[in-house]
């Protein structure tokens, strides 16, 4: 990722060759909840205007989507550039196409977790709420606080019924995969 | 009317979030709006979360809707990512019935079953909508002229519209009216509508912080009394992110201060600042706390 302002090319740096390439990656991806407008994108690229992440860096959503569309597969899903989409869903709100950007990075980051690639602060985020059963825990300080404004209590979460959830779901074989080999981005 | 209430995990234990809990339930409390806290409220499992595993979060979301649904009651949250992850689950159940089966299946491992009969609200949404502009003005007990804000309505409460069933989210109007209604004077200015960068923080700090120092320097160029948001992670993003900012860029004169949505209503109210919570915040914020009293002192106080 680089500083809009310090880029000067986008011309990738070595041609893609035919072994890149999986022709049946966007297919995959299309039989994902969320996933089902990608077929329909026209590369138009209104995603990466209303970008609030393109404003400040040189990712792009549409070249994401072409590299999906094309079947960049093994690329795209190591690529540190699928953690960086901010989740504001102006793409998704624009869209003509109703391709629904923000939810295939949903589908394709589920995808990259599988395989071992993912942002390492959301993977301590999960860790958090495995033991706590919240992103951020209840401290005696949090507590001392809410008296100061007479707030009741909080009680506290129902850690067993949240872990029984995860497992059923088989959370616990993905954050496996997941920090098998972590990256940080 | 009655609500069930989840909070959420930030709202309830952040410093400077935790007068968006004393003001909403102040404000809930004057309206006459009854509330209970849904029993144990767990992680809702938000885009974060679902972008590590969308099913698995689903169900985690669910957890919460299914206590609600026990009661009887709808769901009520002044968090936007808690309120975006709630309407994702009804959504999905409404549209893919596969998905809804295999959440079920999750659920019912944990003794829990869901059948999307509740409907989850944003805050301000149900202030505008059920209790309306009216009934809000009425119960004012001083007037809030005087200072004019940029009101923040953030992403996740409105984006995308098809999901959250608002209100278009490109211009919204409705939180504007309700404030402009008791006073306050809403400044239309540019990059107000754009995303804070907020759900980049702890993955991508350094992108959170080039997207938050624009937003910063958009709200500073409007000369603002401050700006008012409805989304915890703008708040924490404008309140506890502006310092870094200022020492990053060097910025010398940036002191704006961040009020959640509920706060400015409860000062309406006639609830002190400490009270809801606004001496908490890491931006100060008695600047414009003294300027809506002033305003009062000239014959602000409603008769």
């Amino acid at each position: 990722m680089e500083r809009a302002e310090d880029v000067k090319s986008y011309k990738p740096d070595q041609p893609i060759q035919d072994s890149d390439v999986r022709s049946d990656f966007k297919y995959e991806v299309a039989e994902h909840v969320g996933a089902e407008g990608l077929l329909r994108c026209l590369k138009c690229g209104a995603c990466s205007g209303g970008c609030p992440v393109a404003a400040v860096t040189d990712y792009r959503a549409r070249k994401v989507l072409g590299d999906v569309l094309l079947g960049l597969k093994d690329q795209v899903l190591s690529s540190d550039t699928l953690w960086l989409c901010a989740a504001c869903f102006t793409c998704e709100e624009r869209c003509v196409q109703e391709v629904n950007f923000t939810d295939v990075v949903t589908v394709l980051r589920n995808m990259a977790v599988r395989e071992g690639f993912a942002a390492e602060g959301y993977v301590e985020m999960a860790k958090r709420v495995i033991q706590f059963g919240r992103v951020s825990p209840i401290t005696r300080q949090v507590e001392r606080m809410r008296e100061n404004l007479n707030l009741p209590p909080l009680q506290e979460p129902a850690i067993e019924e949240l872990r029984a959830i995860m497992e059923s779901a088989g959370f616990p074989e993905i954050m496996e995969a997941a920090t098998r080999r972590l990256k940080t981005v | 009317m009655k609500m069930a209430m989840a909070w959420g995990c930030l709202v309830p234990t952040r410093r400077s979030l935790i007068g968006y809990e004393a003001a909403t339930r102040k404000v809930l409390n004057h309206l006459g709006v009854e509330t209970v806290d849904i029993p144990n409220e767990t992680c809702c499992a938000p885009f974060w979360m679902q972008s590590l595993d969308f099913t698995t979060s689903l169900a985690m979301a669910a957890r919460n809707l299914a206590k609600a649904e026990e009661m009887g009651l709808d769901l009520l949250t002044p968090c936007s990512g808690c309120f975006h992850s709630y309407m994702r689950v009804n959504h999905t159940y409404e549209n893919h019935p596969k998905m809804r089966e295999k959440v079920n299946d999750i659920l019912a491992k944990a003794n829990l079953r869901y059948d999307g009969n509740v409907e989850p609200r944003h805050v301000v949404d149900f202030l505008y909508q059920d209790i309306g502009v009216n009934a809000i003005k009425e119960s004012m007990k001083i007037d809030l002229g005087e200072i004019e804000i940029g009101l923040r309505y953030g992403c996740h409460m409105l984006k995308p519209s098809d999901l959250l069933n608002i209100e278009y989210s490109e211009r919204p109007r409705f939180g504007d009216e309700l404030l402009e209604a008791v006073g306050v004077r809403c400044k239309e200015y540019t990059g107000r509508y754009r995303c804070c960068g907020g759900l980049l923080r702890g993955t991508q700090d350094d992108v959170a912080d080039y997207i938050l120092h624009d937003r910063l320097m958009d709200a500073k160029n409007a000369n603002l009394d401050g700006l008012v948001t409805v989304c915890s992670l703008c708040h924490i993003q404008h309140d506890m992110g502006q310092k870094s900012i200022k020492r990053k860029f060097g910025i010398e004169d940036l002191e704006i201060p961040i009020l959640h949505f509920p706060q400015l209503l409860a000062l309406g109210f006639g609830y002190s600042a400490e009270e809801i919570g606004l001496n908490l915040h890491t931006v100060k914020t008695d600047g414009i706390v003294a300027k809506i009293i002033a305003g009062t002192s000239k014959g602000g106080i409603k008769k």
